[in-house]
């Protein structure tokens, strides 16, 4: 026997004490009452008698003084946590660890899951370990890591808690002196630790899945969009697929195809004919386990030209740019004539800003205009020649739009707090800032001081520009799961238009999307459509295991279902009830 | 004490000289009285005729017999006299168990014996011990010394443990005139009582015992942890007191009793028990006629 609360010479001292202060006690316990009777001449024939021939009058003091030392040295015995591993099994940690890979969700041939085998392999690991056993529950996810506890109810409630969803799969550090229990499909490749014990719960199955769908503009035609769609056969088997592309006006595509295991189907779809809005793929074959890649959804944004107000003093490149532009519709007026109005959906403001704050997003080139706008921020000396050295290339101005060898002969300082600086000069000077609230783009030089216009990447910076600042955009891409979309304060939608409970983190809105499909995030000026597709060949190869099938290691699970210390204050509870009831029945002292 | 002893009131008294006190033998008594003596005397009451021897009083002689038989008959008469009671009174510290307590009913019980036998020109003696004799009152004679009986009794006082052989003893070979010797008391000594009744039976004493119990040594009312306190001797017993226990007592104070009734039935005494919580006047008019102590 050991302790797990205590050394065994304090176990030994807490057991001495423990009999002596109840011995002493007991005997305390014992002050008679004095009563005075004529003549103990009867009393004590009788008390002869009874002493001479009762071997239980003799046993009861010496029964009584037992029963309390007893009581006492089991409560001070199982609060030192006793431990005796052909009764309570061995002592140890368990690590039980659930391979939350989406691929858990695959069904199985019972009509169950991987993830339900996983659950009840992981019970089973909780059910047959001995009292001592203290558990870990966590995912590969990095998700879900409860602390160590031997509360089995507490354990069961863990491991009914996780969910497989997707994200960055790895094993979770378990420490030293601990065992691990591993339960997986194998698909995942999350490699456990040497010594780890594996419990798989793969079982081969079909699967037919969406590996791509994505919605991207047409460069040949104004405002056309397609979608590229790859259905794959991750099965073992020859499967007929039904795929559909279906719009929110009720447009719809559809194919047949029948693919041999391996084999894909690819197919770019022109959605001229199709509503903005949102577009659903959808993959339907006769053998598929695995459903939560049966489809994907996309964004496609309505299709309109951008009305724009060019207002400038005459700049022939700018005007040359946008006229050419198939995706605006251009004004053109003179500073001193501009009027704020609701008939454009976007300025640009050549070496002009007006005093306040447009109505419509605006792009401003030159900051040197800037200095009376108040709306605008604090301008200062003029710097010369500044050297483009860094741009944001994965913001959506900047995407495509290459900087290099811009020359730049003069620009105006700008303090860019609070602002996203989407170019900036080798002495860190902003060059180009953009503002999210109220929406606008502010270059710090004017065109005449560069060659940017003879670049390549100006007509696409211009388009990127009105895009950003007027048109709808394409939705974001994000997988099943944990998701986070860099917009701050947005109320998050599922694609029914109920609310999705979602937190702010670090600047970006966080919710949890737990099955493909289209979201929005809405603030009170913006919508950003959120695709949340389980497209990937990563999810979708189902059959992919690393793992063979082999039986969990039996472990020692002991006689007694609780430790030691539970059993034993148990059974004190009982003395000391039945010592209070002989007690007051004078059957003991 | 002298209240209740004044509380006998005039028509008890007057019912107790109806009493007297019936003693199984016959003893020679110092002065006339109305109990029949071992002597031919002088009485009443013709007892027998024997031949005349000079020196006999002629006025007994029987004159018809002498013409009948010319033979001079005298005619013998019973003698009778008084009759020596001697009262032994516990006063032994036990005897103050109880509420009343056992010595005010002795008391009382020796009391009103006292004056059926004073009533009866019996003469009375009255010995308090314990373990020795307390106080002891004079032979008294006639009714009108009944208040002396009465202060002597009021007066004794309660002490020591009780050792009825040592006391008996000393009286008894003081007093060699044998009589009625009554004693009342709990019976409860260490030593036992039979060594003292032996001593008023080898003093051929006619003995009655009187046996007071209180009803707290009949029924104790004690439950639990106790150390029982001797009266007499101050010794200690810790018990725990049970329902069994308690069972076991009552048995062991029936079985005592039984044997002191055997004991006085095996050597012909007298013996009466009660209890200090049954009614004195039931006892002395019913239950000591009933025993043939009084008649």
């Amino acid at each position: 026997m050991n302790f797990s609360a205590l050394t065994a010479p304090q176990a030994a001292l807490l057991a001495f004490a423990t009999s002596g202060a109840i011995i002493a006690l007991y005997f305390l316990k014992l002050r008679h009452r004095r009563v005075l009777v004529s003549s103990s001449v009867l009393w004590q024939r009788v008390l002869d008698e009874k002493e001479a021939h009762s071997l239980w009058e003799k046993l009861r003091k010496i029964l009584s003084i037992a029963l309390a030392v007893l009581i006492g040295l089991l409560i001070a015995l199982g609060l030192a946590r006793p431990e005796v591993e052909w009764l309570t099994g061995k002592t140890e940690r368990v690590a039980i660890v659930l391979d939350s890979f989406p691929t858990m969700l695959t069904q199985t041939a019972d009509g169950r899951t991987r993830w339900q085998r996983a659950v009840d392999a992981a019970m089973s690991v909780v059910d047959s370990s001995g009292a001592n056993v203290e558990f870990r529950v966590a995912d590969t996810s990095g998700r879900f890591d409860s602390p160590w506890t031997r509360d089995r109810r507490e354990v069961r409630r863990f491991i009914e808690k996780i969910r497989p969803a997707a994200g960055d799969f790895r094993f979770p550090e378990i420490g030293g002196g601990a065992r691990a229990v591993f339960i997986s499909d194998g698909v995942s490749g999350v490699a456990p630790p040497a010594g780890a014990a594996i419990v798989p719960v793969f079982e081969r199955a079909g699967n037919v899945g969406v590996t791509a769908f994505e919605i991207r503009s047409t460069p040949s035609t104004s405002l056309g969009y397609e979608a590229y769609l790859e259905v794959h056969n991750y099965g073992t088997q020859r499967s007929n697929v039904d795929i559909s592309v279906s719009g929110a006006g009720g447009q719809r595509i559809t194919r047949r195809a029948a693919l041999q295991p391996g084999e894909s189907f690819t197919e770019a779809f022109d959605l001229s004919r199709f509503d903005g809005g949102g577009i659903r793929a959808a993959a339907r074959s006769d053998s598929d386990a695995f459903p939560l890649d049966d489809a994907a959804y996309a964004y496609l944004p309505v299709r309109r030209k951008t009305r724009a107000l060019l207002v400038t003093e005459g700049n022939a490149y700018l005007e040359t740019v946008l006229k050419l532009n198939s995706l605006v519709e251009l004004s053109i007026t003179r500073p001193s004539e501009f009027r704020d109005t609701a008939s454009f959906d976007a300025y640009i403001l050549d070496r002009f800003a007006p005093t306040a704050a447009p109505g419509r997003p605006a792009l401003i080139i030159g900051a040197g205009a800037a200095r009376d706008a108040a709306w605008l921020p604090r301008t200062g000396s003029t710097v010369q020649k500044p050297a483009l050295t860094a741009w944001m290339e994965d913001h959506p101005v900047m995407q495509h739009v290459s900087l290099h060898d811009v020359s730049i002969t003069a620009a105006t300082q700008i303090d860019a707090s609070n602002l996203t600086v989407l170019a900036s000069s080798s002495g860190r000077a902003p060059l180009i800032v953009a503002s999210e609230r109220p929406r606008w783009i502010l270059l710090a030089f004017d065109l005449q001081s560069t060659d940017f216009p003879f670049h390549a990447g100006f007509p696409v910076f211009a388009e990127n520009a009105l895009a950003w600042l007027s048109r709808e955009r394409l939705a974001l891409h994000r997988a099943p799961g944990v998701v986070e979309i860099p917009i701050a304060n947005a109320v998050i939608r599922g694609i029914d238009g109920r609310d999705v409970p979602s937190r702010q983190y670090l600047g970006a809105t966080v919710f949890e999307a737990r099955e493909p499909g289209l979201y929005t995030a809405e603030t009170r000026d913006s919508r950003q459509y959120v695709a949340v597709n389980l497209t990937s060949p990563r999810y979708s190869a189902v059959n992919r295991t690393a793992l063979a099938n082999k039986p969990p290691a039996a472990s020692n699970a002991g006689w007694l279902r609780r430790e030691l210390w539970f059993y034993m204050l148990g059974t004190a509870l009982v003395l000391v009830s039945a010592e209070w009831l002989t007690y007051h029945r004078r059957i003991t002292l | 004490m002298s209240t209740t002893l004044t509380l006998f009131d005039d028509e008890f008294l007057k019912k107790l000289e109806y009493l007297t006190i019936v003693s199984k033998r016959v003893f020679a008594g110092r002065f006339r009285a109305e109990r029949r003596a071992k002597r031919r005397g002088t009485g009443v009451e013709f007892a027998d005729f024997r031949a005349y021897v000079p020196g006999d009083d002629f006025r007994h002689l029987d004159w018809k017999a002498y013409l009948r038989l010319n033979k001079l008959i005298l005619r013998l008469f019973e003698e009778e006299e008084d009759l020596p009671i001697y009262f032994f009174v516990d006063a032994s510290q036990s005897m103050t168990y109880g509420a009343p307590s056992k010595l005010d009913y002795a008391r009382r019980v020796a009391a009103a014996l006292c004056y059926i036998g004073l009533s009866n020109l019996d003469r009375v003696h009255v010995v308090a011990y314990a373990d020795k004799i307390i106080s002891e009152l004079p032979p008294q004679r006639g009714k009108g010394r009944i208040f002396k009986v009465f202060r002597f009794l009021n007066d004794v006082v309660e002490g020591g443990p009780t050792n009825s052989r040592e006391s008996f003893k000393t009286y008894c070979t003081d007093t060699r005139r044998r009589g009625l010797a009554v004693v009342i008391s709990d019976f409860l000594e260490p030593n036992g009582y039979q060594g003292g009744l032996d001593v008023l039976r080898h003093f051929r004493h006619d003995i009655f015992v009187i046996h007071i119990a209180s009803h707290e040594e009949v029924q104790p009312a004690l439950k639990g942890e106790l150390v029982l306190v001797d009266s007499e001797n101050g010794a200690t017993r810790e018990v725990t007191v049970t329902p069994s226990l308690l069972h076991a007592y009552q048995s062991e104070f029936e079985r005592f009793c039984s044997e002191l009734d055997s004991y006085c039935g095996r050597y012909q005494l007298g013996y009466a028990r009660t209890v200090t919580d049954f009614p004195f006047e039931e006892l002395v008019l019913k239950v000591f006629r009933q025993g043939r102590f009084l008649k």
